[in-house]
């Protein structure tokens, strides 16, 4: 096995092997430069909702009174909220009967028909124990303080705020998260404090230099 | 050891160590052509995954390309690039291994990512593994494989661990389980590599053997056939001057004669063959123009009814091969379409050589007969030493053409098409240019049509 590691002296010379060490020196500094700008990518969260910690009553929707309500603010075209409805779920799984579900996806008073009719929309659908409904013009989103898409909030039978945060743990990632684990734990009766998580999307609202012009 | 192994003499070993080793550099070649187009399509792979499912990020409805698109195209890029140029142009290099090791589970990480973390993508990881243990043969590149996975695993595990382990606080061990996995298929690539190693030295130690029982017996047999050659030679010209030129009484004596010359003349062949492959001379390179060395090859050639046409173009820049040797492979495979053509009793046979490339690219030189083809079979086999279809063949002809063509880094195939002849095709590695430079090429500037060579009176 000992010649499994020799290197072959035939038409080698060409290129000193000091610049191949360079080349290659390089090429990991490359390499761990693009992954940890991706990591850094990926694991920065959106702005957290300033959620009212009452149901808030100007909204359309009405809670649950015998049972905890989801709420879900979704960019329907956003591809990180993908792994958040995935979660979603997950989650509505694992709830049953103890919870239902809201997904409102934005729907931009000047983007033409049908703009929030995507594929998204027809997956979070989908989900039993979830009702879809399109956010015209952000209302909802801003009644409930939502900035960033993903973003869940749970309220309790009474209206009470309970949680407030994404059920992912970066953006587009799929599986187990801080934010759902958290969620469990109340609908398992198991958690008294407000739960808290970060969320991870697409922003609801436009950057404020868009919004001006 | 094996007793087998212990009976082998030191020269024998010392040429099984390099068959050997020239087997182990065809396996890296050949896995740096796989490994090459395969970081392309992975990067391919990755772009399409990101532009497909995140083309774009939004804020409101304002939209931009997704990090994704540019994970993909540059880090992907990045990532493909040492793995690429390492494969294509050190194919051998012990770090090229490595590198291409380190590459396919970086690819691993980066589709992971692109897709979401889905547990399915996770599979590139195993895949991967057993492609750097079957294609190299080498259990070492699994260890930096590893060694980035379960990297990976430990620092995210750190940092991040629902990225990885789906829980929020897992065990500090957590990451051994899961190197655990890819320490349990690494255990079984390991065996395999170690297993495929051993066969393969078998085998060369058992080509030496042969290399050397075929020497043994080529020189044992060279000087009684001299002696035997000389007797007959002697024997024949008695008998002419003995009746003062006229035939014998017995018309049979110069027959048998004549029949012993004949037999003798297929003995000095198969020992010339047999000691031909039993030889390895090192290569004396220049530059020789293709077409005069076609021409020598066809003038070698014993007489025949088959026409043979030169159709190298004479301003084809000149490849950097041993004359000698070469000439033999055109000798050879040439011979070998003649014998074919042969076969074919509805019509009188044509071979044509052709020849392009050179410059930017390789050259390519096509012995093409219009015999009746070979089979799918024997075409498998036809380059492997003792191999032979034929009633006095030694097997040997073609097998010494692979290798001359295989030390000059060459590669050669053959396509046939049963019952529309049979080409060879050979191709050697396009020069470097300092080579070109440094040796004058010979042209001749007045054989541009096809050269036609054929015995006269045998048409």
């Amino acid at each position: 096995m000992g010649e499994c590691g020799r290197p072959s002296a035939r038409r080698d010379s060409a290129i000193p092997a000091v610049t191949w060490a360079v080349g290659l020196g390089a090429w990991l500094v490359l390499v761990g430069t693009g992954v940890v700008l991706l990591w850094s990518e990926k694991t920065t969260s959106g702005a957290a909702a300033l959620a009212p910690e009452r149901w808030p009553r100007d909204s359309a929707l009405t809670p649950e009174q015998e049972r905890a309500t989801i709420v879900m603010l979704a960019h329907p075209h956003c591809p990180c909220t993908r792994a958040s409805l995935g979660e979603l779920a997950s989650l509505m799984a694992l709830a049953g009967t103890r919870a239902s579900a809201h997904v409102l996806f934005l729907a931009p008073g000047d983007t033409g028909e049908g703009w929030e009719q995507t594929e998204l929309w027809r997956t979070a659908a989908a989900i039993p124990g979830v009702a879809v409904h399109a956010d015209r013009g952000g209302r909802e989103a801003a009644r409930f303080g939502a900035a960033t898409s993903g973003q869940a909030l749970v309220y309790d039978s009474a209206g009470r705020l309970r949680f407030r945060g994404g059920i992912t743990d970066a953006r587009g990632h799929y599986g187990d998260s801080v934010g759902k684990g958290r969620i469990v734990a109340l609908l398992g009766g198991s958690a008294d404090a407000l739960g808290v998580a970060p969320v991870f999307g697409c922003a609801l609202d436009e950057p404020p230099a868009e919004r001006r012009r | 050891m094996t007793l087998a192994a212990m009976q082998t003499s030191a020269p024998e070993a010392t040429r099984a160590d390099r068959l050997f080793d020239e087997h182990q550099d065809q396996l890296f070649r050949r896995a740096g052509r796989i490994f090459a187009p395969l970081m392309v399509i992975q990067w391919v792979f990755g772009i399409l995954i990101a532009v497909t499912f995140s083309p774009y990020g939004w804020a409101g409805k304002v939209k931009s390309i997704h990090v994704h698109v540019y994970a993909a195209v540059l880090l992907g890029a990045v990532i493909s690039s040492a793995p690429l140029l390492l494969s294509l142009t050190r194919p051998t290099w012990v770090v090229t291994r490595h590198v291409v090791a380190i590459a396919q589970m970086l690819w691993s990480a980066l589709l992971i990512h692109l897709t979401g973390g889905r547990i399915e993508t996770h599979f590139h990881v195993f895949v991967s593994l057993a492609f750097l243990a079957f294609l190299y043969r080498d259990w070492r590149v699994l260890v930096p494989a590893t060694l980035v996975v379960v990297s990976d695993h430990f620092v995210r595990g750190l940092l991040w661990p629902e990225s990885v382990y789906g829980v929020v606080n897992p065990e500090w061990w957590r990451f051994l389980e899961h190197a655990f996995w890819v320490a349990f298929e690494d255990a079984v690539l390991v065996i395999a590599c170690v297993a495929s190693v051993r066969e393969m030295r078998d085998v060369a130690r058992h080509g030496a053997e042969v290399e050397g029982l075929a020497a043994a017996v080529g020189h044992e047999l060279r000087n009684p056939l001299a002696a035997v050659r000389n007797a007959t030679t002697y024997i024949s010209k008695r008998l002419t001057r003995v009746n003062g030129g006229a035939p014998p009484a017995d018309p049979r004596i110069l027959q048998f004669v004549e029949l012993a010359d004949r037999e003798l003349e297929t003995c000095n062949k198969i020992i010339t063959n047999l000691l031909d492959f039993s030889r390895h001379r090192p290569l004396s390179v220049g530059a020789w123009p293709l077409r005069e060395l076609v021409d020598e090859a066809s003038s070698i050639l014993p007489p025949t009814s088959v026409m043979v046409v030169n159709d190298v173009p004479a301003d084809l820049p000149a490849p950097l091969v041993d004359k000698d040797q070469f000439r033999q492979v055109l000798v050879n495979v040439i011979q070998n379409a003649v014998e074919a053509t042969g076969q074919n009793p509805t019509s009188p046979g044509r071979i044509v050589i052709s020849a392009n490339g050179g410059g930017d690219g390789p050259w390519r030189i096509r012995v093409a007969d219009d015999g009746p083809g070979v089979s799918r079979e024997i075409a498998d086999k036809i380059f492997e030493p003792l191999f032979t279809t034929k009633t006095k063949g030694t097997g040997l002809g073609l097998a010494i053409v692979a290798r001359i063509v295989e030390a000059h880094q060459g590669s050669i195939r053959l396509d046939s098409t049963s019952g529309r002849g049979t080409s060879f095709v050979i191709e050697l590695p396009r020069a470097r240019a300092e080579d070109q430079e440094a040796r004058p090429t010979r042209r001749d500037a007045k054989a541009e049509l096809p050269s036609v060579s054929q015995a006269p009176g045998r048409t």
